[in-house]
């Protein structure tokens, strides 16, 4: 589990998707997106493999029903 | 005929329909109200007076000959100017969009226009709808009619000023993470955050893919259910629609008595500011005496699912504009061009686990609440701040800023819930505070019959800053 996300992560992906980074812009993005990966991470949320997005729409109108 | 600037969307409606006031008088009296306000307030983009009053009169003369359109025929409203009308500017508050023609019209607003509704104008916005404050460094900030040094909220800063300063009677907002009901809330105005899916999305300018809604802010819960019940339903440019049902006016009307409203344990209630915290306490005492029970709740934890929304809009948002930002990073404000970046932190697995754990979540939250018709919580933990203290730009506190505001707000768009924010007292500064009723899936109608009920037994809804 990552205790924070680094400048170095940042930048990898950010070139990936092609989108340029300012100066030291990896460094403050790293520090804002630090809370929500590691908390996402920490929750080790464990969903079956037949879960998808779309199984959000099935609970609402489960619900709806009901 | 009592001042139509002070009427709400309801009566205003009735009382054109009844020939009681006409379109054209109506139309004249907002903008002359507009007119004032303006340079106080910044809330229009643009105003289309020559247009509106052509629009009016032709209402007028529809009606003489007894035709009526809709239920809102010959009411002015005025939208976030994120919503396209063809041959039309469509400015998004941004440089980039300035002086963009629409391509095509909002279905929202095509089938407001269907049920009778005329345009003022186009209300300015947070540039791109990314931001909670009202700051706008492209449009000038847009500014809180109870008092100009504080902030409006956003993203739709214009729509919450305009309807709280009597402006226009109801106005389109939209809520990626708050943006209908933080205006609301520091406005003194009744928001409606639709369930996800159930109003079209169509030539609205998109945010967040999947946490995108359409939906209004207006003076009263009644108000927020005729818009509803215009816009709401499916669309087949909009397939996330495709099983939205329409509105069910009788649904809008249950008795309060027949429900059970939850309270949260924590979370909602933890670090509040004494005057929200009265705000709070005394709305649970009048739904109490309205006859609803009231039940406390343990939510899942709301921190973890609002990170999960952090990352969604995060990538999505990238996503949207990664084509500007590789052409033309300069042309956004400092504060939105970093907030877009941060998308650019998560992977693509940590995107899908966030958009794959949104069923378990919401039937999580489902399970926690059980029989409830509502949750009651705060909207925001203070009432508004000015906008110095809050106008952070792109600097090292910006992001603690926002997620401040935000705090009470992503969790329902995550879960795509529906949530009706309703003015419930004022603070010791004189600013409003509002609350959020937090429903069921494409249960909207409850939300506006608890509004409705609660707005029966107190007035804050009906007080109204003065210039």
């Amino acid at each position: 589990m990552p205790k924070e996300v680094s400048p170095e992560r940042v930048a990898a992906i950010a070139a990936a998707a092609r989108i340029p980074l300012p100066r030291n812009g990896a460094e403050r993005i790293a520090r804002v997106v630090t809370m929500p990966v590691t908390r996402l991470a920490a929750a080790n949320i464990a969903l079956d493999i037949e879960v998808e997005p779309a199984t959000f729409v099935a609970v609402q109108r489960k619900d709806a029903r009901s | 005929m009592s001042d139509p600037t002070e009427m709400s969307l309801a009566d205003l409606a009735t009382a054109i329909r009844r020939r009681k006031v006409s379109s054209a008088e109506v139309t004249k009296a907002l903008l002359a109200r507009i007119k004032k306000w303006q340079p106080k307030l910044n809330a229009f983009a643009r105003v289309e007076a020559e247009d509106a009053m052509k629009a009016a009169r032709a209402a007028d003369r529809a009606l003489a000959n007894g035709k009526i359109k809709g239920p809102l025929h010959g009411v002015p409203l005025a939208h976030k100017d994120m919503y396209y009308v063809k041959g039309k500017l469509a400015e998004c508050g941004s440089k980039i969009r300035k002086r963009w023609i629409a391509p095509a019209t909002a279905t929202a607003l095509t089938r407001l226009e269907g049920a009778g509704a005329l345009r003022l104008g186009a209300l300015n916005m947070v540039e791109f709808a990314f931001g909670p404050t009202g700051h706008n460094v492209h449009t000038g900030h847009v500014r809180n009619p109870w008092n100009p040094k504080h902030i409006t909220g956003g993203s739709s800063s214009g729509s919450g000023a305009a309807v709280g300063a009597r402006l226009v009677p109801a106005a389109l907002g939209s809520d990626t993470g708050g943006s209908i009901r933080m205006p609301a809330h520091f406005c003194g105005v009744t928001g409606l955050k639709p369930t996800n899916g159930r109003v079209s999305r169509a030539n609205a300018m998109p945010l967040s893919y999947t946490l995108d809604t359409v939906g209004p802010l207006a003076r009263t819960a009644e108000d927020c259910g005729l818009i509803a019940a215009a816009t709401m339903g499916p669309d087949p440019l909009d397939p996330t629609t495709d099983s939205a049902p329409f509105w069910d006016a009788e649904a809008a009307k249950r008795a309060s008595r027949t429900m059970t409203i939850g309270i949260p344990k924590s979370f909602y209630v933890d670090d509040l500011d004494a005057d929200v915290d009265s705000a709070l306490d005394e709305a649970i005492a009048t739904f109490r005496k309205l006859g609803a029970r009231i039940v406390q709740v343990e939510l899942p934890d709301q921190a973890l699912v609002s990170a999960a929304a952090l990352i969604v809009i995060g990538v999505e948002a990238l996503t949207i504009h990664a084509p500007w930002l590789r052409t033309r990073p300069k042309d956004y404000s400092e504060q939105v061009r970093n907030r877009l970046m941060n998308g650019a932190a998560y992977s693509a697995v940590e995107y899908l686990e966030a958009l794959r754990w949104r069923g378990p979540a919401l039937a999580a939250h489902l399970e926690a609440i059980g029989k409830c018709d509502a949750i009651l919580v705060p909207a925001v933990r203070v009432a508004a701040p000015t906008i110095a203290e809050t106008d952070v730009g792109g600097g090292p506190n910006a992001d603690t800023v926002i997620l401040g505001i935000t705090r009470f707000m992503r969790p329902v768009n995550y879960l795509g819930l529906p949530s009706l924010g309703v003015p419930a007292g004022f603070g010791k500064s004189g600013l409003p505070i509002g609350l959020q009723l937090i429903g069921r899936p494409f249960r909207d109608e409850t939300l506006v019959a608890l509004g409705a009920a609660f707005q029966e037994a107190t007035d804050y809804h009906t007080r109204a800053p003065r210039l």
